[in-house]
């Protein structure tokens, strides 16, 4: 066990890592079993080194300035913030149904707090830049926005270092008639593994929006989830991947609908090539109760190798009659008609193939809240395609 | 170089094991206009995938050269750099690629001399007034959406943009409305008189005579049973609409 006497308790205590790092290790993934083309056992990884070497990386938040609005690194506003950061801390991931959040909790001590006080709107971007610059590093993201806030969050992930491990969490707290917008953009070094937990807790009335781009690592497990627990609220979750080279990339939106009148729509685009492999598992729980939800799901996956996989899986679990759910699904390679038609005038077949799958990825790119960024993600994928 | 244009020589074309076009002979000379009408089924559509490189159309023998150089030899983007266009029957939607990039993207590469992004904007913009489609359509993803009737102004905006040097339609009059024919008859002729366009020929698969009055060919084939049956002047056209193709049909039996 870690001295977690050391690490900072004003974030969690000591008592409360121990009993996180025990749920990580008795916890099984729930994630699927290795097969033919998916290699790794998630339930059998090697955390060894875990008790000597906490980690750490680099921090960079934006500055803001004015109207009560806080953006500060996550001991700051433990200590300076108390009764902010009790707000918010640990409210949206509740019971932790996921794994690999029990881990980043056990060792949370870098990250960023974001606070937008009621009614106020910030229309800059905050962006939050974890870079990591060791074996480990367990960032956490905590947004707090009162009644009627509005802002937009970008948080990245990078790496200069080889072989490390990040457990991240993103907690995201919107009270009643407030408004976030949070993008992630993943691109870790390819040798990397990194293992997220983003969660929003939406009030009355509320508006979440996720945009999550996992284009790095070598392996990239990932959960997504939103937990309507208040009425009117609705959600929109856009997430892409598009594993090369031999990465591994599994992501699971978990939509929980446990009160009526809330909205949910789901759009996933996967792409894989050469031996990437990809998993995305859409859960969407409607409870007993939930009457007059929405939820949709659209998943497309493009698979641009022979070699290269998307298990694509939906599952809806609906205990209330009078809702609307929809779910859409593709799974297939770059159609030969588009191909054709592109080439017959005069686009070679690379550019062709580049132009039809970053046009597959546009759906979702366009959920990201800058042109800046979502041309830096359009750059990147464009590069992977072969 | 050898004689100039687009010249088709004993083709035989076979589509899934089976042989559809049975050596089909035709020259299309540099800016001229010749017809190509025939009954369903008849191959007129496969000549047209054949000489573009459609990669199920499989080249059992035969030749076709465009102005010397040997298409069949070439794959799909090099025969469109190469100067050959064909405005598709059923264009396919490409979601995501944005119509702009896309034109310029093409033009690009079939014109690499090719113009500043503040010239081709406005190029595109004149070529789409001509067409009367809505500057909008710039942003709109590539077919995505779009009704019958656009997609063929889309694929007639295509060819006004690329200027080829020998352009295949293939039934762009089919489902248009009149004013949609007559803006399509405009765009065609405006290229026929600019200087990219005034040696441009022109390959027109149809069913019916009026494109053919807006677009005056100088020569119109029948394509019957994967053969050029019968080649005549434009009245040919009319003919074929009074009397269908029985008649022609009983004409080749009775010479044969
Ligand atoms: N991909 C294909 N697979 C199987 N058969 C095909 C294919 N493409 C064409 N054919 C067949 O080849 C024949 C000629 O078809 P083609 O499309 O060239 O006719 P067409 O003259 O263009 O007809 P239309 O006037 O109806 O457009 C038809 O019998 C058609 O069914
Ligand atoms: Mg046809």
């Amino acid at each position: 066990m870690p001295e977690f006497s050391r690490f900072d308790q004003r974030v969690l205590g000591a008592g409360e890592r121990e009993a996180a790092l025990r749920a990580f290790e008795t916890t099984p993934s729930h994630r699927g079993r290795p097969g033919s083309y998916w290699k790794i056992d998630l339930d059998a990884l090697d955390f060894t080194g875990l008790d000597t070497d906490p980690g750490t990386g680099d921090v960079t938040i934006s500055p803001v300035s004015g109207r009560g609005v806080i953006a500060v690194d996550l001991v700051t506003a433990a200590r300076d913030h108390r009764d902010l950061f009790a707000r918010a801390f640990g409210v949206a991931l509740g019971a932790m149904p996921d794994k690999f959040a029990f881990l980043t909790r056990a060792f949370a001590q870098v990250g960023a707090f974001v606070y937008i006080p009621d009614g106020v709107s910030v229309d800059d971007p905050i962006a939050i830049t974890y870079r990591t610059t060791s074996a480990r590093f367990f960032p956490y993201t905590l947004v707090l926005a009162g009644a009627g806030a509005r802002a937009t969050v970008v948080e990245r992930l990078t790496s200069d270092v080889p072989d490390t491990m990040i457990g991240s969490i993103a907690e995201i707290v919107t009270e009643s008639g407030a408004s976030v917008h949070f993008a992630s953009v993943q691109d870790l070094r390819d040798d990397a593994r990194v293992f997220a937990t983003r969660v929003a807790a939406p009030g009355r009335d509320a508006h979440v929006s996720w945009a999550t781009a996992e284009l790095g690592a070598a392996l990239c497990v990932t959960s997504n989830d939103v937990r309507f627990d208040h009425a009117g609220a609705d959600a929109h979750i856009a997430t892409l991947f598009f594993p090369t080279g031999s990465q591994h990339v599994d992501v699971v939106t978990n939509i929980q609908h446990n009160v009526g009148n809330s909205t949910s729509q789901t759009v996933a685009k996967t792409a894989a090539g050469d031996l990437g492999q990809g998993r995305f598992l859409g859960n969407i729980r409607i409870a007993a109760g939930a009457q007059h939800s929405n939820a949709s799901l659209r998943d497309d996956a493009l698979l641009l190798s022979k070699h290269a996989h998307i298990d694509s899986i939906p599952a809806l679990e609906i205990a209330a009659n009078d809702v609307r759910a929809f779910h859409g699904a593709t799974v297939g390679a770059i159609d030969d008609e588009q191909l054709f038609y592109m080439t017959s005038r005069g686009i070679t077949r690379d550019d062709a193939e580049r132009m039809i799958a970053l046009g597959f990825f546009e759906p979702a790119i366009e959920h990201f809240p800058t042109e800046a960024l979502r041309e830096q993600i359009r750059t990147v994928l464009a590069a992977k395609v072969a | 170089m050898s004689e100039p244009g687009l010249r088709i020589e004993r083709l035989h074309v076979r589509v899934e094991q089976k042989q559809i076009l049975n050596g089909i002979d035709l020259t299309v000379e540099p800016g001229r206009v010749h017809a190509l009408m025939g009954p369903n089924g008849s191959g007129k559509s496969t000549l047209a995938f054949a000489l573009t490189g459609h990669p199920n159309y499989e080249i059992v023998s035969g030749t076709a050269t465009l102005d010397g150089e040997d298409l069949l030899a070439l794959a799909p983007d090099k025969r469109a750099r190469a100067g050959l266009f064909l405005s598709f029957q059923y264009p396919s939607a490409i979601p995501g690629v944005k119509v702009a990039n896309f034109l310029h993207a093409a033009r690009q590469a079939v014109r690499p001399d090719s113009l500043p992004p503040a010239k081709f904007r406005q190029l595109l913009i004149e070529k789409m007034d001509v067409l009367g489609m809505d500057p909008s359509f710039m942003g709109r993803y590539l077919n995505d959406g779009f009704s019958g009737g656009e997609k063929k102004r889309l694929e007639m905006l295509q060819l006004a943009m690329l200027a080829p040097k020998y352009a295949i339609l293939d039934e762009t009059d089919s489902g248009l409305d009149v004013d949609a024919l007559r803006d399509v008859g405009t765009s065609v002729n405006a290229l026929r008189a600019s200087d990219e366009g005034r040696n441009t020929g022109f390959l027109i698969i149809t069913h019916y005579p009026r494109i053919l009055q807006y677009i005056r060919p100088d020569v119109v084939h029948v394509m019957i049973d994967g053969r050029i049956a019968l080649t005549g002047d434009a009245e040919l056209a009319n003919r074929i609409e009074r009397e269908g193709y029985d008649t022609i049909r009983e004409e080749i039996i009775a010479r044969a």
